[in-house]
């Protein structure tokens, strides 16, 4: 644990080296965010009500799914990774040290840009969340599961790398849930709606934690909890169980 | 006597075509990821469209459809990550290696990448295509379709231009990550990939259609919604003129200030 402390310090303080580019990077990054804003805005102010959903709730969807993505990807940056390396074989450098190999890899880079993405989530729910302590507490939380459950399929797909040789699967997979987590899953109906709440979990990445905030439900909360702690494990078993299979390309870089 | 077109556009175009092709594997995670995205989107809009009475500023559930095959084809065909990846070589020192060729760094990057979005143009337009015909049947207008085509390449084109001129804040800001971000959204939103312009507000509209976005998705979009509008092409074309002139000046400028990094 002390070693994946002070991996993560690390990744930190390389991370914010240059504390004019963050500065940069932080408001370019919001300056996206809000275009997503605009987009919901403008889509509900033209279409109105659709089933269930309007601009105040898309814009907790999109507070929910900053949050959470900006930690995944910001914090946990080589989650994107995780396929490439396998299949390139640079994952010797981790390999050499004495800690568990997958936390270590995880934190081993923190990328900036998204920590912007963090900030930007929180203060969209703060000012269009409606905030009360408990609707508060929901939002983290469920921002929180949604980091794990989105980190855990992130780490999956990248894993079939080491069965299937190739880190595609990796990035079609993070494109995948990345885009289907942006809408509500309501909007989709029979075979499609069935893949947003399993195989790609998006449905539970936002469009859950977003209608617990506005009406929340134990039973829907357990669920949360329970596909990210399964996806977690699904992703620690890959990795673990790929790793056996790896074989070194003699690159020693960002692992 | 001088040739109209360098030697090496040639050679770059077809670099980059072939590289695509080369990857079979990575053209057909593109279709997957192209069949998702046009589903998910499409099927957002058409779910507005029958909530307002079958049309929306125009649009039917058929039209909206191949709009949002068109503008997801045209934005798709090139690379996502071609903004990240030029500020990857300004900072890793690539572009600086790229300046002791023979031939302008900025026009190679682009012939190459040109050539790369033609065979993703037609994996896009096949898979989009197929999504269209499965939920809602043929184009609105085989007329207004045909004059997308040649909007398709344009529309890559003028994107290109513009994410060489966008990528170029690398030179000054060592990461181009955050740019890219940015420069996406204003394609989704002022260039009417994620929504046709027609839905926007009046001011909103005005300032999209001042911009160049428009052409990198919009036009194509619009064209193969059923709506025959040539003179969208003449747009598109002056705009890839202006576009190619920033980028060049951009890198024009970054090259200068590379040479003054390296001493």
């Amino acid at each position: 644990m002390r070693g994946f402390a002070a991996t993560l310090r690390g990744a930190f303080a390389e991370a914010l080296t240059n504390r004019r580019a963050f500065g940069a990077q932080v408001a370019l990054m919001f300056g996206n965010d809000l275009a997503w804003c605009a987009f919901w805005v403008l889509f509900f102010d033209r279409a109105g009500n659709l089933r269930g959903w309007d601009g105040t709730r898309a814009l907790l969807l999109l507070s929910v799914f900053a949050t959470s993505a900006g930690l995944t990807l910001g914090v946990f940056a080589n989650v994107r990774h995780v396929g490439q390396m396998a299949s390139d074989g640079r994952l010797d450098a981790v390999l050499a040290l004495p800690v568990s190999p997958l936390p270590h890899l995880l934190v081993r880079q923190v990328r900036t840009v998204n920590l912007g993405d963090v900030l930007f989530g929180l203060g969209l729910f703060l000012v269009a969340g409606d905030p009360d302590p408990g609707r508060f507490g929901i939002y983290l939380v469920g921002s929180l599961a949604s980091t794990g459950l989105m980190l855990g399929f992130l780490i999956t797909a990248g894993s079939l790398a080491f069965f299937v040789g190739s880190g595609e699967t990796g990035e079609a997979g993070f494109h995948a849930l990345l885009l289907l987590s942006n809408y509500p899953a309501d909007f989709f109906g029979g075979l499609t709606k069935l893949v947003l709440y399993t195989v790609i979990p998006a449905a539970f990445v936002t469009a859950v934690p977003a209608k617990l905030v506005d009406e929340f439900d134990p039973g829907l909360a357990a669920l949360l909890l329970g596909a990210s702690a399964a996806f977690l494990a699904a992703g620690w078993a890959t990795f673990t169980f790929g790793l056996r299979r790896y074989s070194s390309g003699s690159v020693w870089t960002q692992a | 006597m001088r040739r109209l077109v360098p030697a090496w556009v040639g050679v770059a175009l077809t670099t980059g075509a072939r590289r695509v092709l080369a990857a079979p594997g990575g053209l057909a995670v593109g279709m997957a990821i192209h069949v998702l995205i046009v589903g998910a989107v499409s099927t957002l809009w058409r779910v507005a469209v029958e909530a307002n009475g079958g049309s929306l500023d125009g649009y039917d559930a058929t039209s909206v459809t191949w709009y949002m095959v068109l503008s997801e084809a045209a934005y798709m065909a090139v690379s996502s990550r071609i903004i990240e990846d030029i500020g990857d070589d300004i900072a890793g020192g690539a572009v600086a290696s790229e300046m002791l060729r023979p031939a302008p760094v900025v026009g190679i990057r682009l012939a190459v990448q040109f050539g790369a979005s033609l065979p993703r143009l037609v994996a896009n337009l096949v898979a989009g295509g197929a999504v269209a015909l499965v939920t809602v049947g043929g184009p609105p207008s085989t007329g207004a379709l045909l004059l997308a085509l040649p909007a398709l390449p344009l529309a890559a084109a003028c994107n290109l231009a513009a994410a060489h001129a966008f990528a170029g804040v690398a030179f000054w800001l060592r990461d181009a990550g955050s740019a890219w971000f940015l420069y996406q959204k204003l394609i989704f939103i002022f260039g009417g990939m994620l929504l046709p312009l027609q839905v926007v507000p009046g001011a909103m509209r005005a300032i999209a259609f001042g911009l160049p976005f428009m052409t990198m998705a919009y036009v194509p979009a619009r064209l193969g919604s059923g709506h025959v509008e040539p003179q969208l092409l003449l747009v598109q074309v002056a705009w890839l003129v202006v576009l190619t002139a920033a980028a060049t000046a951009t890198f024009t400028a970054g090259e200068r200030r590379l040479q003054a990094v390296g001493g």
